[in-house]
């Protein structure tokens, strides 16, 4: 996609002229400032998560280059645990490396709050928007992700939603029948004893009904309050406090704990990484999982015995209310104390153009968040993932179903991880971790 | 002039040179300490006694105690104490034991004893984030070989992991794996240091195996089981990768070690300050328990 802009003043175009110019290859020096000539090209430093750095590095660049060779991106991996305090480290240097930083989720608040990231759809960033660049096409429950006070800090590069993945061949084998997006909490439990089996024969249990997240980690509470939103359940209340130490927060919990009964042993102890590798290995009927892990799982890769046609995907079970899901949207904005604004939004857009989402989920599998690319998925492969991944959308945005959106929700997300592990591992019951929780949360989000 | 007067000013000038070629020396080292030691704790307690400006990412108002204040209320900051005393209090007996145990039993002459020491090296050398790994595949209720092992004569499935008691006796158990190999070396080399001719006079007078060790080996090794009790202690006081790298502090709070409690609050929850006031308290903890050690240590020392 060539970014066209939209002529609304002298300087937009300006602007609009320069990549009129440079799209039809003229590249006079004085009009490719912003977006760099053959002998001074901009030089774009993108902070990213490891996991996808490098894959977009060697895929998604490329092909920008080929429309705009004069902008240079190149993308640093950062592990999950350092990224947040690596951004922040970075967005408040008098002089940042990066000019386009990748945000979790529950993130752009406190970036937003430091002043690191620029209005997208300020007036200044708004002169240099193509006409093109169609933001009523996102999705508004991964778009909301980028979000805060109004303004829109970041766009949506790589969605995630937490789904219910599950293995047709357990299913069956325990004669109970495909889970489909009706499937209630209730009815999932009275499957689960069954899906507990001896699939060998040899006397010993070697597949089990569920598998989550168990440990102490920051995404085990994001299990519970799937559970929790989906009966109704909110975070805060209207002024901003913990509301969760209710029944419906302690129902919620008490349900996590009583997956542990139907999951494989150590399950306690286990996160993404082991839950992810029990499903695979066959060993698990259901998993409550990121959506993002389904290629992989489904025949998409060495690490799995599991094929395309026995993996299931949907939403998580039905509470009281709703469906449940959970957002987890990586969403890419420009620093404000970027030297090259120009630039960095020229390829934010073309990453999140039509194009560029549809090319970024066809060659480094992210979930997109366009309505364009969701229903026109490029692979059979990506039918039901997309269908579910929709539905999954709507699901959360109907029970605001995401992490705490303020400048302090990592503090808030790691209290409820101390709590909801304590509360797993029997440690506290579930009213006492929600409580202890809900008062320590008090003073982390003043 | 006098011999002596013209002296007098050379030898001044020597001792002055001599001085300052000793600074000059030292002077590097100096340099570094203060960038890489005493810079860092200057701002640590800097952010202590302030809050913590997320504009500027550094030290804001000055709050006085009250970080402190907060920490000390924090229910959280004493179990991670408590759970770090626990890991110390049966971690480092164990270790020392066993350390200086196969070290006495390895010291015997029989061939085949320096490829024995030279493969307790291993893990000392293993990575911690590695060490984490195997040990979590080794001990994997499903398909870990160890919980096999134990099934083949009748016992377990344990849950190494997912018990919360169990998962502490498993962080040590690794600990223990990874540095009694390093007490095993320095007991090697004290045990070859011992005078041999009091082991002959011990001989001579009849003394047996257990004799010698509970009345000649033991009270000579004294000092030095003191002395690797403080350098094994400054490093287990420390623990935190394997920690890292096997339970994440879990389940529930069973192994949260207080460096593990402090990296969270302050690169996951991004609460600086608070850590900040945590790592000076912890730091002054282990201070006086290092000094205390250390008198223990020199009166062992005096005493034998």
């Amino acid at each position: 996609m060539q970014i066209t802009k939209r002529i609304s003043s002298p300087k937009a175009w300006l602007a609009g002229t320069v990549l009129a110019l440079s799209a039809a290859g003229m590249s006079p020096a004085m009009a490719q400032e912003g977006l760099g000539t053959p002998e001074e090209p901009i030089e774009l430093r993108f902070l990213a998560n490891e996991s996808f750095a490098a894959t977009w590095q060697k895929t998604l660049v490329p092909e920008f280059n080929k429309i705009y060779p004069n902008i240079h991106v190149s993308i640093d991996g950062v592990p999950y645990p350092e990224h947040l305090a690596k951004l922040m480290l970075d967005a408040t240097s008098t002089s940042p490396d990066y000019d386009l930083l990748l945000v979790d989720d529950p993130w752009a608040p406190q970036m937003a709050t430091i002043g690191a990231l620029v209005d997208l759809k300020g007036p200044e960033m708004s002169a240099m928007t193509s006409d093109d660049y169609d933001w009523d096409d996102f999705h508004p429950a991964p778009l909301a992700s980028g979000q805060w006070q109004d303004k829109q800090y970041a766009v949506p590069v790589r969605a995630n939603m937490l789904l219910m993945l599950y293995n047709r061949s357990l299913y069956e084998s325990a004669g109970v029948p495909e889970p489909t997006p009706e499937l209630t909490w209730g009815t999932f439990f009275e499957q689960a004893p069954k899906l507990v089996q001896d699939t060998d024969g040899d006397g010993n249990v070697d597949a089990w009904a569920v598998h989550t997240f168990f440990t102490r980690d920051q995404l085990t509470p994001t299990i519970w309050q799937t559970i929790f939103n989906s009966n109704g359940g909110k975070l805060l209340d209207e002024d901003g406090k913990p509301a969760f130490n209710d029944e419906i927060g302690v129902a919620a919990l008490d349900t996590q704990r009583r997956l542990l009964d139907y999951a494989p042993p150590g399950a306690l102890g286990h996160g993404f990484s082991e839950s992810l590798q029990t499903f695979r290995q066959g060993a698990a009927a259901s998993m409550f999982m990121w959506g993002s892990v389904y290629k992989s799982t489904a025949g998409g890769s060495d690490a799995t015995t599991l094929t395309e046609d026995e993996v299931g995907i949907q939403v998580m079970p039905v509470g009281s209310v709703s469906a449940g899901a959970h957002r987890g949207v990586w969403s890419l904005g420009i620093n404000s104390k970027s030297e090259h604004p120009e630039a960095a939004w020229t390829f934010l857009q073309w990453m999140s153009s039509k194009e560029g989402e549809a090319l970024n989920a066809r060659v480094a599998g992210s979930f997109p968040s366009r309505l364009t690319t969701l229903n026109n998925p490029a692979e059979p492969w990506a039918e039901p993932l997309y269908k579910a991944i929709e539905n999954a959308y709507d699901v959360a945005n109907q029970g605001k179903m995401w992490r705490i959106r303020s400048p302090k929700s990592d503090a808030a997300q790691q209290i409820l991880a101390d709590e909801i592990a304590r509360a797993l591992a029997g440690q506290a019951t579930s009213q006492e971790a929600l409580d202890t929780a809900a008062k320590r949360m008090v003073r982390a989000l003043r | 002039m006098s011999t002596d007067t013209a002296r007098r000013p050379r030898r001044a000038r020597t001792q002055w040179g001599d001085l300052a070629v000793r600074w000059s020396f030292m002077l590097p080292t100096i340099v570094l300490l203060i960038a890489v030691l005493a810079y860092p704790i200057w701002y640590t307690i800097e952010i202590s006694f302030s809050s913590f400006d997320m504009m500027t990412f550094g030290a804001g108002e000055w709050i006085g105690w009250e970080n402190y204040a907060y920490v000390i209320e924090d229910y959280r900051f004493w179990e991670s104490l408590w759970v770090t005393l626990v890991y110390l209090v049966f971690a480092l007996p164990i270790q020392i034991v066993l350390g200086f145990g196969i070290a006495y039993l390895i010291n015997a002459e029989w061939g085949g004893r320096g490829l024995l020491r030279a493969l307790f090296i291993i893990p000392m050398v293993v990575a911690p984030v590695v060490a984490g790994g195997i040990w979590r595949m080794l001990l994997d209720p499903i398909w870990g070989v160890v919980n096999w092992a134990f099934g083949l004569v009748g016992l377990g499935p344990f849950d190494w992991f997912g018990d919360p008691n169990l998962a502490m006796a498993t962080i040590i158990i690794i600990d223990t794996w990874r540095w009694t190999p390093f007490i095993v070396l320095i007991a090697t080399a004290a045990l070859l240091a011992l005078p041999r001719d009091v082991f002959e006079a011990a001989k001579i007078d009849g003394a047996g195996r257990w004799a010698t060790l509970w009345s000649v080996a033991l009270p000579l090794l004294a000092p030095i089981i003191a002395a690797t009790f403080v350098i094994r202690w400054l490093g287990a006081v420390k623990m935190f990768d394997i920690v890292l790298a096997s339970t994440l502090g879990g389940p529930g709070k069973a192994t949260s070690v207080i460096n593990l409690f402090i990296y969270e609050e302050a690169f996951r929850s991004l609460n600086f300050a608070e850590s900040s006031a945590m790592a000076m308290i912890v730091l002054v903890l282990t201070m006086l328990l290092t000094g205390v050690f250390l008198i223990g240590s020199r009166k062992l020392e005096k005493m034998y």
